[in-house]
């Protein structure tokens, strides 16, 4: 069990300890990719983990992980240094700092994760369930990373939260794992063209921010208004264009640790799928 | 070969009049001793500690003595006294430093280390104003220790006092010259609060000594990693042709701290950011980066390039200088004060914990190209950085890319924490397509070396003793650091900012991003 530290400059110090305490003698050597925070409420503490399982051999040099709770303050923290072989007798390792956080500290958490950050990588968060906009916890880390990862599917109340997203392109670019579940769909539908071009109402039978995103999609693409009929699934299964089906797409669905990595591969905008979700509300 | 002959004298480190350089005469007459190792060991001497109660003597300078002694730096014969105005006898005095050496030491703490080093410690209580009394009175207790320990009479003489008393202080050693050997003098900053107040310091000094008997204490200097900046410039090939307006775009130096002013409001509220750190470590940090190639390493070799970059910064306009100071706000989790809270501070202060300024190198070697520098107290973390942005590649030649998907390469110079150097270029992240992703060629000191690396103060307290003064700030430099600042604080008195203008935990005011915005540039962020 990992040693239960109290404060931000005791994180500091193991890591800079486990780094030197390798029994081969020589330091070890971080990957030098980025770090990745996830914000974890306590319903989503389960979930979280089977996807950061199978992440760090993929991708961050860093993950924090911030558990939010009540509280009059303080924190704990964990830290791990998991190695990885790389082939004759080279050996990377990755940090992953678990943090849990109580009352202010949960309110203010930018404060406990800016010191952490590795100097100058790209930072991304992943932010578990719909993120409470104008919170100060949300606008505190989305003001320090360079790229927040959403899945709107996890958001109650769809589409209207699909407004209060857009407001944050301008601060923070985004990501949503929902949209890159839909990216088999979109080619398969681009591929229709120009049949496509002139769709009136699209039917989406898969989880209702898949469906809005797509309808969003084809409403911004082509700059028109298109209906949506959602009907409710675990995952996308079929599209209907003005009542037709359109063919299923091959190949397999990705799973979600890819899902998630192949989103940190990318560092800029997605003008695409903001015009998505600004027309996903009207 | 007279030319052969004059170029080894120049090579030979400058020092006064009297030092260690008998080993190195040795060594050239004693055939038996080419090939030993030079001792590194100083002449026997005494230090005088004044103001020895004060916390730098138990935080730094009794930490960096024990860790000399350990590893067999110090002179043989060897004596500390301290001097300050509290009573404390001699055993209480060696008490209080030996918890203070377990207690903020980096080595492991050996009674038979501590033991040999006591030996030589003594205390003298003093009223610095009444300097009779307290001189012969100090007067007595070396010249018996200079007898019992077999010392020449050499003195270092470390002034950790409030400028005020250093003239009375200087007055009673300069009036009194040890016989028989040399004294140095070392002066701890704040060295003066403006451009007179530093030449007066300097005209006490100079009254009973010379300036090659002055060691300026600036401790950034004795940092291994801001050494290592001389060292990666000018022992390596490859960057210095890069060095300069065609091949850098920009420089960026970060001196944050995230803590605030502790328990020096009294010393804080009169000199603020720009007295504290702007002054010295950042004017230092920019000559390091900027200076031209000494043509050796000698220490008057080394000043006079970081003199020639001093003279040649302009002085920055007012729109080219934001000071910010902080108000509340969250660090590590917990709320912490403003400035304006913190216990001593006036509730109405004007004083600035946070300065940025866009400087300009006017000279050949850098002309336009600008050097942002930021320092301030409760910043998001503490950091100390040197970052050269290059030029971006003129025409990226891959069509996946958008604009800014391409960084530019930034040679990243880390002071502390991470000390080390990393170089940012794009890679290609492996799979199909052409996906460019900046990443970090990595020099890691805790990586690359298994020594730990000395604290500051060891090594500059060892440098003293040795005579050699390279890593001290030489008089005409603290001249054009107090000129400029001078300058820019002028410019000050004519508008009030409506502090406090950041929060505490922050990365300062917004204005300061103004600063590079719109220059089109951005603050690293991280």
């Amino acid at each position: 069990m990992a040693q239960t530290l109290t404060s931000v400059s005791e994180i500091e110090r193991k890591l800079a300890a486990l780094r030197l305490d390798d029994e081969r003698g020589g330091a070890r050597q971080r990957t030098s990719v980025m770090t990745h925070i996830a914000w974890v409420p306590e319903e989503w503490v389960e979930a979280a983990e089977d996807v950061l399982t199978g992440l760090a051999d993929r991708h961050p040099s860093r993950t924090i992980v911030l558990f939010p709770q009540s509280g009059d303050g303080g924190l704990e923290g964990e830290v791990d240094v998991e190695s990885f072989g790389r082939g004759a007798g080279r050996t990377v390792c990755t940090d992953t700092i678990r943090i849990t956080l109580h009352g202010t500290s949960a309110a203010h958490p930018a404060s406990v994760v800016e010191p952490l950050l590795i100097p100058d990588l790209p930072v991304f968060l992943r932010w578990r369930g719909l993120p409470p906009f104008g919170d100060s916890a949300f606008e505190e880390l989305a003001g320090t990373v360079d790229r927040l990862i959403v899945d709107s599917t996890e958001g109650p109340g769809l589409p209207a939260p699909y407004a209060e997203f857009a407001e944050v392109f301008d601060r923070v670019a985004v990501s949503d794992i929902a949209w890159a579940r839909t990216s088999r769909w979109r080619s398969m539908l681009a591929s229709l063209w120009p049949q496509i071009a002139s769709v009136k109402k699209i039917k989406v039978t898969g989880t209702l921010a898949q469906a809005h995103l797509l309808a969003g999609w084809l409403r911004s693409r082509l700059e028109r208004q298109i209906e949506l009929e959602h009907e409710q699934a675990e995952k996308l299964v079929g599209v209907e264009l003005d009542g037709d089906p359109a063919p299923f797409p091959p190949g397999d669905p990705p799973r979600p640790a890819d899902l998630l990595s192949d989103e940190l591969d990318t560092l800029d905008r997605d003008p695409v799928y903001e015009g998505a979700v600004r027309s996903a509300v009207t | 070969m007279r030319c052969v002959r004059s170029r080894r004298q120049r090579r030979a480190p400058t020092r006064d009049s009297s030092s260690v350089a008998v080993t190195e005469e040795q060594r050239q007459e004693n055939p038996l001793a080419v090939g030993l190792p030079l001792s590194r060991r100083p002449e026997p001497c005494a230090m005088v500690i004044f103001g020895a109660s004060g916390d730098l003597t138990k935080r730094k300078l009794f930490p960096a003595l024990y860790s000399l002694a350990l590893r067999e730096l110090l002179p043989e014969h060897f004596a500390v006294v301290g001097v300050a105005r509290t009573e404390e006898s001699d055993d209480a005095f060696r008490e209080r430093m030996k918890a203070a050496v377990q207690e903020f030491g980096r080595d492991e703490f050996r009674d038979d280390v501590w033991e040999r080093l006591a030996g030589g410690i003594r205390y003298v209580t003093a009223d610095f104003m009444d300097t009779e009394t307290f001189f012969s009175r100090a007067e007595k207790v070396l010249t018996a220790l200079d007898k019992e320990r077999g010392i020449p009479g050499n003195r270092v003489c470390y002034f950790a006092v409030p400028p005020d008393v250093i003239e009375s202080i200087v007055e009673g050693i300069g009036t009194r010259p040890s016989k028989g050997g040399w004294t140095r003098v070392i002066v701890e900053k704040p060295f003066g609060h403006d451009l007179a107040s530093a030449i007066e310091l300097n005209d006490i000094l100079h009254k009973y000594f010379d300036e090659s008997q002055i060691y300026r204490i600036d401790h950034y200097l004795g940092k291994e990693t801001v050494q290592n900046m001389l060292a990666l410039r000018f022992a390596n090939g490859i960057f210095e042709p890069l060095w300069n307006r065609l091949i850098i775009d920009h420089v960026q130096i970060t001196v944050a701290e995230s803590i605030g002013i502790e328990a020096r409001a009294g010393y804080y509220e009169k000199a603020g950011a720009i007295r504290d750190i702007f002054q010295n470590h950042l004017l230092q940090l920019v000559a390091l980066t900027a200076m031209e190639p000494p043509i050796d390493f000698t220490s008057d070799s080394v000043r006079n390039e970081k003199v020639k970059v001093l003279k040649s910064l302009s002085t920055p306009g007012p729109r080219d200088v934001v000071r910010g100071q902080y108000g509340r706000g969250y660090v590590e989790g917990e709320e912490v004060p403003g400035y304006r809270e913190e216990p001593g501070v006036d509730p109405n202060s004007m004083t600035e914990t946070y300065v940025a300024a866009k400087l300009f190198v006017d000279n050949w070697r850098w002309a336009g190209t600008p050097f942002y520098v930021r320092t301030g107290k409760r910043l998001a973390r503490r950091e100390t950085t040197v970052a050269i942005e290059f030029k971006r590649a003129p025409h990226p030649p891959f069509e996946e890319l958008a604009a800014e998907g391409l960084q530019p390469n930034v040679l990243l110079i880390n002071i502390q924490p991470d000390e080390g150097v990393s170089l940012a270029i794009g890679a290609k992240v492996p799979g199909q397509g052409l996906q460019i992703r900046t990443v970090h060629m990595d020099f890691l000191y805790g990586g690359a070396f298994r020594t730990d690396m000395p604290e500051a103060y060891e090594r500059l307290l060892l440098d003293c003793m040795r005579g050699d003064s390279t890593l001290f700030t030489r008089e005409d430099e603290v001249v054009e650091q107090w000129q400029l600042v001078d300058a820019v604080v002028a410019a000050w008195q004519r508008d009030r900012p409506s502090f406090p203008n950041y929060a505490a935990g922050t990365w300062g005011p917004p204005t300061a991003e103004d600063l590079l915005q719109k220059d089109g540039r951005a603050w690293r962020r991280h």
